[in-house]
C-alpha cells in the first residue's frame, strides 16, 4: 500500500522538472544558511517563506523541506571547520569533527558528514513513509513526566560522556539550566532574574548563547595563537574512503533510527536527536574509545541522527498538526497559508500531496548528497585561509547571526558575554557541551517537571508509575552510576 | 520683517510637505511587526491579511517577526517605531495583561489603534472517549471532586486560562490547571490523555472535532460560533456567564502619525480585511472575524482591562 503510494508520489515529483529545481535550490540555500554561524534552518525557511506563495504548494513546501535538510547539514560544515556549529543540531558533530579537521583531515570529516547525512536522511525518509501514523501515536504517549525523564536522561548522558570530571560536567549543565530560568515563567506567570529589562523578559535566546559559547570563544582562542600558521590539509580527496564507510555503516543506520524516533517526539528537535545518538555511540563504544579526538564514528552518529530527525520532525507536524521543532512550525505555517490544514484528517484528505511530499523528501536527500559532495572541496579550502582574515570574518558572522534571530542588538551583547564566559570556561577546563545541552533542555526539563507535579498534586511517584518515564529514569541513573564506578576503578588503579 | 517672511515660508512649506506626504502615502513598502513567530496562528493571520496588500492597500506590506517576551518585544517595537506611517504592528491579547501580571509597562494606551481583526471565544474540550458527555457532567463531577480534573491551557494568565477560570470561579468548580506552552501543546496533551480537559480557542479545535478525536462541550461565549453551529454556549449548557473572556487580535501604529496618513492606514487595512481572500481564509479556519474601528476598539480594550483586572486578582495570579 505505502509502496504503491510512494511510487505514485515519486512520479508526481519527477514529472515536473521545476519541482526538482526547487528542491535543489532549497538544499543549496539551506547549506549556505546553515553553514553561517547563528543563521539556522529556521531563519532560512522564514526568509524564503514569502517566496513560496507565488508557486504551487508542492514546489514551495519542498523547497522549504530542502532548506531544512540543507540547513541541518550545513551547520556541521562550520562545526567541523571552524569549531563553530552553524546550528544547534551540529553542536554534537563538533566534538569529533573539529579535532579531525585540526589534524588536517577536513576533507575526510566533511565527506563523512555528507554521506552520513545522506544515509540518515534516506533512512529517516523511509521510516517516515512507512511508519508515520504509528510513530505519531507513540509521540503522543510522551506527556509531561516522560518529557522530564527524557531530559534527565539526556543530561545524564552528556555529563557522563563529555566531562573528564563528573563535578565539572554537572556544574556546566547546571549553569546552562540556570540560564534558562531567566525570563518570563509561563507556569507561574511571573518574571525571574530580568532586573526589569524587557529584552530579558522572553529569556536569553538560544542562538546568541550558542554563537557566543562556540563562535566568539573560538575567535578569542584563535586570536591567542594568531601567528600559528594553519596546517595544510594532507588528505585532499573529499570522497570518504571505502574503509571509513564500512567502519561506520552500523553507526549510521542505528543513529538514523534514533534520530527519526527522537525527531518524531513533538518538542524534541534535531539538536536533541544528535546528542542522543552521540550519547548512545559513546555508551556502545565503551570507556576506552578515542571519541572526542576525531573518531569517524563520532561524526557519523550525530550527522545521521540530525538529518533523520528532519523526517522525524515532519511526522507529528503532518499527522497531528503539532510541529516537532521550530523549523516544522514554519513549515506548518507555510502549509496553512497554501490552504492546507495538517492534522489527523490531513492524511486521508490529501494523500496525493502527502506521498508526493515524502517522495520529495527522499529526492532532497539525493540533492543534499550531490550539493554536499560538490561543495566539499570549496568548503575545505576555507580552513587554509589566513587566520588574520578568518578571525574577523567569523566575528562578523557571529554578530550577524546573533542579531538576525529577532533583529536585536541586545542579542549581540549576549553573544559577546557568552564568548567571554566560554573563553574562561575553556581556560578552567569546564566542558562547554553539557552547558549547551543544559540550555537546550533546561526549559523543557523545568516546565515538564513542574507540570508533572501539578498533575500529581506534588507526588514524585508519577515519574516511576509510568513505564516510559521509569525506563528513561533508570537509564539516567545507570549512566551516572557507571561513570562513578569507572571513576572509582580508575582511582584505585 | 524678512524674518517673519522666512518663518511663513518655512511654515507653508511644512504644511505643503505634510499634505504631500499624506497624498502620496503609501509611497513605499510598509513594514508590519508581528510579535509572534513565523508560521504560528497569529503570523498566518497577519500574512494572509496583507497577502494582497498591493491591490487593497496600495503598496506591499512586509511582515517582520519580532518575537520574545510573550509578545512584548514586538509590540514594544511597534509603539516606539518611527511615526512616518511606514511601520505598523499586530497586537494581541497579551497587551491587555502585561500591566496586570506585572510583565511589562505596555498597554493599548501606548499606540494609536487601527482596528480589531478577530475576537475568538474559548472552548471547553474533552477527548472523544472521555466520560464527560456534557458541560453539566464535567461541572457536577468537579464540584463534587475538587482539584481532580486536570485542565490544560496555553499559559498562566493567558486568554484561555482566564476563560476557563472565570467560569469555574462563578460556579465553585475547582480544576487542576496544567499550563502548557501554547495551544498546540495543549492539543497534543489532550490527545495523549495527559490532561482530561483542554481550554483553547474554539477555532484551534476545529480540525480535531471534524476528525472525531475530541468533543467540544461548550463555547465560552454569549453566542454560538458561526463555524460551530452544534456547539452550545455555556449559558445554553446551564452555566451562564455575564462577561466571558475573549481572545483578540488587532492592528496598531505608533503615536504621532499625521492625521491624514492615519486615515489612509485605517481605510487601507479595512479594505484588506474585507477582501474576499482574507474572508475566505478566516471562514475555512473557523476564525470569528470582528471589525471595530479605532474608537470602538479603544472602548473594547478599556472595558476588557477592567473585567480582566477583577478576574486576575480573583485568581490570585500576577504581581
Amino acid at each position: 500500500m505505502e509502496a504503491l503510494n510512494i511510487v505514485h508520489g515519486m512520479a508526481t515529483v519527477l514529472s515536473d522538472p521545476t519541482t526538482i529545481i526547487f528542491i535543489f535550490l532549497g538544499v543549496f540555500a539551506g547549506v549556505f544558511v546553515g553553514a553561517l554561524p547563528g543563521l539556522t534552518a529556521t531563519t532560512g525557511c522564514a526568509l524564503l517563506l514569502p517566496f513560496t506563495f507565488g508557486h504551487a504548494p508542492l514546489q514551495g513546501i519542498l523547497m522549504l523541506v530542502g532548506v531544512f535538510c540543507g540547513g541541518i547539514y550545513g551547520g556541521s560544515l562550520s562545526a567541523i571547520l571552524l569549531r563553530t556549529p552553524g546550528t544547534p543540531a551540529a553542536a554534537a558533530t563538533m566534538i569529533d569533527g573539529f579535532p579531525m579537521s585540526e589534524r588536517g583531515e577536513a576533507g575526510r570529516a566533511i565527506g563523512l558528514a555528507t554521506v552520513a547525512s545522506f544515509v540518515g536522511g534516506i533512512v529517516g525518509a523511509f521510516v517516515m513513509t512507512l511508519m508515520a501514523p504509528k510513530l505519531a501515536a507513540i509521540g503522543l504517549a510522551f506527556g509531561p513526566p516522560e518529557f522530564f525523564a527524557l531530559t534527565l536522561f539526556g543530561l545524564a548522558m552528556i555529563v557522563a560522556v563529555s566531562a573528564d570530571s563528573l563535578m565539572l560536567g554537572i556544574l556546566a549543565a547546571a549553569i546552562g539550566m540556570w540560564i534558562t530560568t531567566i525570563g518570563f515563567d509561563p507556569i507561574a506567570a511571573t518574571s525571574r532574574y530580568t532586573f526589569g529589562l524587557r529584552d530579558l523578559l522572553g529569556g536569553v535566546e538560544l542562538i546568541p548563547i550558542l554563537v557566543g559559547l562556540f563562535g566568539v570563544t573560538q575567535v578569542f582562542m584563535r586570536s591567542e595563537k594568531l601567528l600559528t600558521f594553519p596546517k595544510s590539509a594532507k588528505n585532499e580527496t573529499y570522497l570518504p574512503t571505502w574503509s571509513d564507510l564500512v567502519l561506520t555503516k552500523w553507526t549510521a543506520v542505528k543513529s538514523a533510527l534514533i534520530g527519526v524516533f527522537v525527531g518524531s517526539v513533538p518538542g524534541a528537535g534535531c539538536d536533541i536527536a544528535a546528542f542522543a545518538a552521540y550519547s548512545e555511540l559513546k555508551r556502545s563504544e565503551g570507556p576506552d574509545s578515542d571519541l572526542g579526538q576525531g573518531n569517524p564514528k563520532g561524526i557519523v552518529a550525530p550527522e545521521a541522527a540530525n538529518n533523520a530527525a528532519t523526517s522525524g520532525a515532519l511526522i507529528p507536524m503532518l499527522s497531528l498538526g503539532v510541529p516537532g521543532d521550530a523549523v516544522t512550525a514554519v513549515l506548518l505555517g507555510a502549509l496553512t497559508i497554501h490552504g492546507f490544514e495538517p492534522g489527523p484528517v490531513f492524511f486521508t484528505t490529501n494523500l496525493d500531496l502527502i506521498y508526493a511530499l515524502f517522495a520529495g523528501v527522499i529526492i532532497a536527500q539525493i540533492a543534499l548528497l550531490i550539493v554536499g559532495l560538490s561543495l566539499t572541496g570549496l568548503f575545505a579550502k576555507l580552513i587554509r585561509i589566513d587566520q588574520r582574515v578568518m578571525i574577523p570574518v567569523i566575528m562578523f558572522l557571529c554578530m550577524i547571526g546573533s542579531y538576525s534571530v529577532r533583529y536585536s542588538v541586545f542579542d549581540m551583547f549576549v553573544a559577546l558575554l557568552f564568548g567571554c564566559i566560554g573563553f574562561l570556561f575553556e581556560k578552567a577546563r569546564i566542558p562547554l557541551s553539557p552547558m549547551l545541552l543544559g540550555v537546550v533542555l533546561g526549559t523543557l526539563s523545568e516546565q515538564n517537571l513542574r507540570r508533572s507535579l501539578i498533575m500529581s498534586h506534588g507526588d514524585l511517584l508519577i515519574f516511576v508509575q509510568r513505564p516510559v518515564s521509569l525506563l528513561l529514569i533508570c537509564g539516567a541513573v545507570l549512566a551516572i552510576g557507571l561513570m562513578l564506578m569507572r571513576a572509582r576503578a580508575k582511582a584505585q588503579s | 520683517m524678512t524674518n517673519y517672511k522666512g518663518l511663513f515660508a518655512a511654515l507653508s512649506l511644512t504644511v505643503a510637505s505634510t499634505g504631500a506626504v499624506a497624498q502620496d502615502y503609501p509611497a513605499k513598502d510598509v513594514t508590519m511587526i508581528v510579535p509572534w513567530s513565523a508560521g504560528g496562528g497569529t503570523d498566518t493571520i497577519a500574512r494572509s491579511l496583507v497577502g494582497e496588500a498591493e491591490s487593497c492597500f496600495g503598496e506591499n506590506i512586509n511582515v517582520v517577526n519580532k518575537t520574545g517576551a510573550v509578545g512584548a518585544i514586538g509590540m514594544g517595537g511597534t509603539s516606539t517605531a518611527r511615526s512616518d506611517g511606514y511601520t505598523v504592528g499586530l497586537i494581541t491579547f497579551n497587551l491587555s495583561t502585561y500591566g496586570l501580571l506585572g510583565q511589562a509597562d505596555l498597554s493599548y494606551r501606548d499606540f494609536d489603534l487601527i482596528q480589531l481583526i478577530n475576537q475568538s471565544p474559548g472552548a471547553i474540550t474533552v477527548a472523544a472517549d472521555s466520560e464527560f458527555q456534557t458541560l453539566g457532567d464535567l461541572m457536577t463531577y468537579t464540584q463534587e471532586n475538587p482539584g481532580v480534573v486536570t485542565v490544560g491551557h496555553a499559559g498562566t494568565g493567558g486568554a484561555w486560562h482566564l476563560s476557563a477560570a472565570t467560569l469555574a470561579k462563578e460556579y465553585g468548580a475547582s480544576f487542576n490547571y496544567v499550563p502548557f506552552d501554547g495551544s498546540a501543546n495543549v492539543r497534543t496533551a489532550l490527545l495523549g490523555n495527559h490532561v482530561a480537559v483542554a481550554t483553547t480557542g474554539i477555532d484551534e479545535m476545529k480540525q480535531l472535532m471534524e476528525a472525531g478525536e475530541v468533543r467540544i462541550l461548550a463555547v465560552n461565549a454569549l453566542e454560538r460560533a458561526d463555524a460551530f453551529p452544534d456547539v452550545p454556549t455555556v449559558s445554553e449548557a446551564g452555566y451562564p456567564l455575564a462577561a466571558p473572556v475573549y481572545d483578540w487580535r488587532g492592528l496598531a501604529m505608533p503615536k504621532g502619525i499625521d492625521e491624514a496618513v492615519k486615515a489612509k492606514i485605517v481605510s487601507g487595512f479595512k479594505a484588506c480585511f474585507e477582501s474576499e481572500s482574507f474572508q475566505t481564509l478566516a471562514k475555512e479556519k473557523g476564525l470569528p472575524l470582528v471589525y471595530k474601528d479605532p474608537a470602538e476598539f479603544e472602548t473594547f480594550l478599556a472595558d476588557l482591562e477592567t473585567s480582566l483586572e477583577a478576574a486576575i486578582s480573583d485568581l490570585g495570579i500576577g504581581k
